[in-house]
């Protein structure tokens, strides 16, 4: 059984008719003792039967360790959407969490634009995100419900398109209670940078800039 | 049980629709643009939060709107409105607008339920409904127990103790959504009565959950890095502390609404929006009107001669007409 509705598969396989480049959802699940697994599996295998452009790789998180490993992946369900094709890249766009609700969205988009390879962040952004000498690492914390949190986790999965140094997670709060806790998180959406400073809310492309300069320093 | 996914398109606009102009908010300036722009058949979107949302949409009597002897509500009038410019083509959703991009040549409206919208123009109606300040506490433990949105943060306040704070439909909804997680919900309303729909006022006074209390300031968000309290004032009553784990807040002022704008347009340092004789911002194809501006008296009949200022601005903006072309029918 199909999980979109039909109007909105049509609408999808439209738009992915005009994707300039393959590309993969690299699904991480396991077997047991985790929530959203099956489901989040069966999004990405729905989404990619709509585009001959679109692929799923399933790994299972613990037999499949190496792979895991590979694209630093360290809890499940985890979704990673990559570039295919002749210039395969993985960009370091990470979903934690099952991208249902609020978050399908993004994954639909951030589809397009691994196919595109462009951030569409601002020249300023662009810049400064060249001129990146050390890794980042961005957490979007959200939840399925949260209207806001789409734009927060785009943003972030951009700044991991424009950048090799950036990667860029959604995790989904309520399925991973345990970091929820350890950022203390209560509010959604919280972008966490580096461990080091975080943003409560949407907020504008210069200010979360202006926080990753700060996490830096 | 099936697990409902929630993977309808909303949030892509699912529609690929594009339209001429969308209006947000729906009050006298924006339903008034609307039956202009729509008689002028430019496809015509109106996003308004709900009929008693705004200003006019509150007041109980008017009887000095040119023409309508009354004396009628406020939300009579603009219901009236709005439905001359639905007969004249164009569309209302009840939503929220939370953000707006303004850097391309379409522009786009993200609402919070039905999704991105594009259009060619906007105008900016919402009003000047706004909050002016943040009690102590607020700004601090934002994220740490006080919140927005209780669609968004609920589920992290299971068997907890909450305020919610209002008096609206808005802050009625986000209370009776709270009751799937929290163990009690203070709501504490500023005025002696709930401003809201008589089926939500009801449905919230006969919730074991939700305990009411009119009449009631919120003075202080108190917590040291996590919300513990709220202290609150009743009339003429002393000063109390609720142990409260989380504050949902949802209070009124009389400041433009302009939080969904993030920045993009030029405001005075009152945050109002500055535009031209036309009504324009500083972005083109952006108009704003009403109380989002501060220039003017607040009524209803400027607030429309406004809208309709705009939306002749806006037909003259997209179809790039030289002159404007009164309509005499």
């Amino acid at each position: 059984m199909s999980l979109l509705r039909e109007e909105d598969r049509q609408y999808l396989i439209k738009e992915f008719e005009s994707l300039p480049e393959a590309v993969k959802l690299v699904v991480f699940t396991q077997e047991f003792e985790c929530q959203y697994c099956r489901e989040t599996r069966a999004i990405a295998e729905e989404l990619a039967s709509l585009s001959d452009k679109i692929s799923v790789e399933v790994y299972d998180f613990v037999k499949d360790k190496a792979v895991a490993e590979q694209y630093g992946i360290d809890k499940v369900p985890a979704l990673a959407v990559v570039r295919g094709g002749a210039q395969p890249k993985d960009y370091g766009i990470r979903f934690y969490g099952i991208p249902a609700g609020y978050e399908f969205t993004t994954l639909v988009e951030d589809i397009m634009m691994a196919a595109r390879g462009e951030s569409g962040l601002m020249p300023a952004s662009k810049e400064q995100l060249a001129r990146l000498t050390q890794p980042v690492h961005v957490q979007v914390f959200v939840t399925p419900t949260c209207p806001y949190c789409p734009q927060a986790v785009r943003l972030a999965h951009q700044l991991a398109v424009e950048s090799d140094l950036v990667r860029a997670d959604m995790v989904e709060a309520i399925e991973f209670p345990h970091l929820a806790v350890r950022y203390q998180v209560q509010g959604v959406p919280r972008t966490v940078i580096n461990d080091r400073e975080h943003i409560e809310g949407a907020a504008p492309e210069p200010m979360v800039l202006a926080r990753l300069a700060a996490a830096l320093r | 049980m099936e697990l409902n996914l929630g993977l309808g398109l909303a949030g892509l606009g699912a529609g690929p629709e594009a339209y001429d102009v969308i209006i947000i908010g729906g009050g006298p300036a924006g339903a008034s643009a609307a039956i202009y722009t729509a008689r002028a058949e430019l496809r015509t979107l109106v996003i308004d939060k709900g009929l008693t949302a705004g200003a006019l949409g509150v007041t109980a009597k008017i009887s000095n709107y040119p023409g309508v002897p009354g004396p009628i509500s406020g939300a009579q009038l603009v219901e009236t409105m709005r439905r001359q410019a639905e007969s004249f083509g164009a569309r209302f959703i009840t939503d929220k607008v939370i953000g707006v991009d303004l850097s391309g040549d379409a522009k786009t409206v993200i609402a919070a339920a039905s999704g991105t919208f594009k259009a060619r123009a906007l105008i900016l109606a919402t009003g000047s409904m706004g909050r002016t300040h943040t009690v102590p506490g607020e700004d601090r433990l934002l994220g740490r127990g006080v919140s927005y949105c209780a669609t968004c943060d609920g589920a992290f306040f299971r068997d907890l103790a909450v305020a919610v704070v209002g008096n609206n439909d808005e802050t009625l909804e986000e209370a009776l959504l709270l009751t799937k997680f929290a163990q009690h919900i203070y709501l504490l309303a500023p005025t002696p009565a709930l401003n809201a729909r008589a089926a939500l006022i009801d449905e919230v006074k006969a919730h074991a959950k939700i305990e009411v209390r009119l009449g009631t300031r919120l003075k202080e968000i108190v917590g040291d890095d996590q919300v513990t309290g709220v202290r609150i004032q009743a009339r003429a009553g002393p000063e109390e502390v609720l142990p409260v784990q989380g504050a949902f807040i949802y209070l009124q002022g009389a400041k433009p609404i302009t939080d969904y704008l993030n920045g993009q347009l030029e405001t005075t340092a009152d945050g109002c929006l500055v535009v031209s004789r036309e009504m324009q911002t500083n972005v083109p194809g952006v108009f704003a009107v009403g109380d989002l501006l501060c220039s003017h008296i607040k009524q209803a009949v400027i607030a429309a001669a406004d809208g309709v200022i705009a939306a002749m601005a806006v037909d003259k903006f997209l179809r790039g007409k030289a002159r404007l072309q009164p309509d005499w029918r």
